[in-house]
């Protein structure tokens, strides 16, 4: 018995199926399957009128119209916020790229020559981190004490790096410092320091490049004693040859060693 | 030549004891001392230091106190 009503319930949700709706919410007209459904009692109740029934049907909540439109919604919103999530990281990642390129524009073109002798340009800091720091060799105490800073740090990134980065020691002082007087000075600082020097033209031009004020006179001849007025920082740059960040006089030996230890591991982790 | 690491240190040791020596005679700037008051500390460090340093220096000690004292005033 209980058979015959499961077997006449599906011919007549088949039927359903089939049927052409003009009207969706008139539904189908009765069908053989559905009056004789519709004519045996079931649970002793009284016998439902045929828009009762199709009421019943339409509003229970698992029926295959509705299912896929649940379905299909919930893919929709699933795919449309992973995707939107996505786009979010995206355009966090290029900000945090791009906030390199969008830092002070330091640095530039040069030529000037070390303290070898040697022509040195901005194509010689492409590779490497560079320390630069703008100074003269007859400075009092803060030229020496920013070179020991630097040699500290650099000696710190040797042990944990290995020799990636350059320590640079550019003057602003071309009338007194000659190639010879620089190799001399240098010496007493990182091995690997470079001294750059040059005409007073190509100093100027550099300490321009590089937003260095400097108060050197053009007109001082080797044998003069002045004092060289000139902003205190020492920049580092990155193997792009771009700018990174600027250390004063208030930074620690410790201060730089964190922020260039960061500039590197995070240029490393970018890198392919 | 330039000035080495131990021509620095000497003039930078002969700075201090001609400053510590004021400090001890209750003199800042450099030069308004009385008497023999220092003269032996201040020929040595006018020995040991280019003129254009003791300048700097002289000036640098005077500007710091100078600017101690501001800062001391407005706490």
């Amino acid at each position: 018995m209980f058979h015959r009503h499961i077997i006449l319930r599906s011919i007549y949700q088949v039927e359903r199926t089939f049927c052409r709706r003009k009207n969706p919410f008139t539904g189908c007209p009765c069908t053989p399957a559905s009056l004789l459904l519709l004519s045996r009692r079931r649970y002793g109740t009284v016998p439902e009128s045929p828009e009762e029934h199709r009421e019943k049907a339409a509003v229970g909540p698992f029926t295959w119209r509705a299912a896929l439109v649940f379905v299909a919604t919930g893919a929709g919103l699933y795919w449309y916020f992973t995707n939107e999530k996505a786009k979010v990281q995206e355009q966090k990642r290029k900000e945090l790229a791009d906030y390199k390129v969008g830092k002070a524009r330091v640095g530039g073109p040069f030529t000037l020559v070390t303290h070898t002798g040697a022509p040195f340009t901005e194509q010689d800091i492409l590779g490497k981190w560079s320390l630069v720091y703008f100074g003269f060799t007859n400075c009092p105490d803060i030229c020496p004490d920013e070179l020991d800073k630097m040699t500290d740090v650099v000696n710190t990134m040797d042990t944990e790096f290995g020799p990636i980065v350059q320590p640079i020691f550019i003057s602003c002082d071309p009338a007194r410092d000659s190639v010879e007087q620089m190799h001399d000075y240098i010496s007493d600082f990182h091995p690997r320091m470079i001294g750059l020097t040059g005409t007073y033209d190509a100093v100027k031009a550099t300490c321009k490049a590089y937003r260095v004020y400097f108060s050197t006179p053009p007109n001082t001849k080797p044998g003069d004693d002045y004092l060289v007025d000139h902003s205190i920082f020492f920049y580092l740059m990155d193997p792009n040859g771009e700018f990174v960040d600027a250390f004063g006089k208030s930074n620690s030996a410790d201060d730089v060693r964190q922020k260039v230890r960061k500039a590197v591991q995070e240029w490393k982790s970018l890198s392919p | 030549p330039p000035p080495k690491r131990d021509d620095r240190k000497r003039c930078w040791d002969a700075r201090d004891a001609y400053f510590l020596c004021l400090d001890a005679s209750n003199f800042l700037a450099p030069g308004s001392e009385t008497g023999v008051t220092c003269k032996k500390e201040r020929k040595t460090y006018d020995g040991s230091c280019a003129k254009s340093w003791v300048e700097y220096f002289d000036k640098r000690r005077v500007l710091e106190a100078r600017q101690k004292a501001m800062l001391e005033a407005q706490e």
